[in-house]
């Protein structure tokens, strides 16, 4: 067998490595496998650069199941995702859902958007122990709330703004998940990290699908609500806690806020924006207020949401009350 | 519609025995009313489940529990007088979708006048993100009468 110098030196001569490790075939102790390595899935072979990570409250948190690759034949960069299953408690503010990591869900998904773009992209190739090996394509580009922490404007410009093409690319967003909905599959982590803004394109790609739950009587309750946070953050271009609104000069908002003003699950969080930004269209608030403590009535689909979002939009008008 | 053709919706669950007992009560022996205990059977989740082996042992343990819960039912409501004769079961594979709606399908077509459901009781935000079976029924049914025990 060909060793990882040997086949270097065939594939990509020109690609400094620092250490040559092995050829792996069978994916199942992940935990083995770095910087070095080459995992041969799909005829193709991919060199480990090293283990994902995910910043969590300023800790860098390993992901020993991704691994960032180059595929030798090309010299481009993928993300492999190797078969981890757990279930764990994942914790929504006032309440804890068991959630489970499923490969296999992932590819279904994967199977389904191909040539979506509003949807990252990849392939599935079994290793040598059938496992399911997800090869993604890297999305160059920023987390939705990088995107916007990054736009150096005050609220009321954002909003005339930049606000009316962001919401309407969410809308695109929100259409990629109701896709998602009616060929029976949920997102099941959509969180603002997981809305990516290419680069270039500016265009709205959602990432990560391998979460899954076993809700059944509203299979898509956390999507909708997953959905409704990231337009919350999008409408208010951040996220605003009780304990920060005199911080961020909002003081004699506090007085007139009641419960009902708060996030269902977050009873910290603000969602009726309108009383921070009173320049924020009723339609649009109201969408908000369906996410709210005070909320009557949830949205049971993502095409009801959408429908609010569309008439909303007559009212988002770019430049409008900017004065 | 029969009001007397009872429809109990059960899922082997202690919410789902309260809603058995309450009929078994109100029932008792008075004559000419039926009692249809019914599951709609949700096979877990594949995605769910590493391989395969797990999974199968996981169905088969959630089809014996109900079995278990059926002979358990049918026991209390004799117990309370109802006559054998007009004690039914019925477990159906569920078609996907919402429960409530597979339940209230079942009422439709088969003329059940009343459905009895258990309730543990959920919280505002757990029925936004989870769902609740037995406020969908109380929200859709149509020409029947729906008990909730909670």
């Amino acid at each position: 067998m060909e060793t990882v110098a040997e086949l270097l030196k065939r594939l990509r001569p020109n690609l400094s490595v620092g250490q040559y490790g092995k050829i792996v075939t069978d994916t199942s102790e992940f935990m083995e496998i770095g910087y070095g390595d080459v995992i041969r899935v799909g005829g193709l072979h991919y060199l480990v650069l090293r283990d994902e990570t995910e910043r969590s409250f300023g800790i860098e948190d390993p992901k020993y199941w991704i691994k960032r690759c180059v595929l030798l034949e090309t010299g481009d960069r993928r993300i492999l995702k190797l078969v981890f299953h757990e279930s764990f408690p994942l914790r929504l503010g006032k309440l804890t859902v068991k959630c489970y990591r499923s490969p296999e869900k992932e590819s279904r998904v994967l199977e389904l958007v191909r040539g979506d773009w509003r949807f990252m992209q990849g392939i599935t190739a079994r290793d040598d122990h059938a496992n399911p090996v997800r090869v993604l394509e890297v999305i160059r580009g920023k987390r939705i709330d990088e995107f916007v922490a990054g736009l150096e404007v005050d609220h009321r410009t954002y909003f005339f703004e930049i606000f009316p093409g962001l919401f309407e690319k969410f809308m695109g967003a929100c259409e990629a998940i109701a896709f998602l909905h009616e060929h029976g599959e949920k997102h099941g982590d959509i969180r603002r990290d997981h809305l990516r803004v290419e680069s270039g394109t500016e265009r709205f790609r959602w990432i990560d699908f391998d979460y899954t739950y076993d809700f059944y009587e509203n299979p898509f309750g956390l999507d909708l609500f997953g959905l409704g946070s990231i337009l919350t953050f999008l409408v208010g271009m951040d996220i605003y806690h009780l304990g920060e609104l005199e911080r961020l000069g909002f003081s004699d908002v506090i007085s007139s806020l009641t419960s009902e003003d708060f996030s269902l699950l977050y009873p910290n969080r603000v969602v009726n924006l309108k009383k921070i930004f009173p320049y924020i269209p009723d339609g649009l608030n109201k969408i908000l207020l369906h996410f709210s403590q005070g909320a009557e009535l949830g949205y049971e689909t993502v095409a009801e949401l959408l429908r609010d979002m569309e008439s909303a939009k007559a009212q988002i008008v770019k430049g409008g009350n900017l004065s | 519609m029969n009001f007397k053709k009872i429809l109990i919706a059960v899922d082997a669950s202690e919410n789902s025995m309260r809603a058995v007992r309450y009929v078994g009560e109100i029932v008792g022996s008075s004559p000419g009313f039926e009692v249809t205990l019914l599951h709609v059977a949700v096979s877990p989740d594949r995605d769910l489940f590493p391989d395969e082996q797990v999974w199968k042992a996981k169905k088969q343990e959630m089809q014996a529990n109900m079995e278990l819960f059926f002979r358990k039912s049918r026991t209390a409501l004799i117990e309370f007088g109802v006559p054998s004769q007009n004690i039914h079961e019925r477990y159906i594979q569920s078609g996907g979708g919402s429960l409530s709606h597979q339940i209230l399908g079942v009422q439709e077509s088969d003329g059940f006048g009343t459905i009895v459901i258990g309730r543990r009781g959920v919280s505002k935000e757990e029925e936004f993100l989870f769902g609740s079976v037995s406020n969908k029924i109380v929200h859709y049914a149509k020409g029947c009468t729906v008990w909730v025990v909670e």
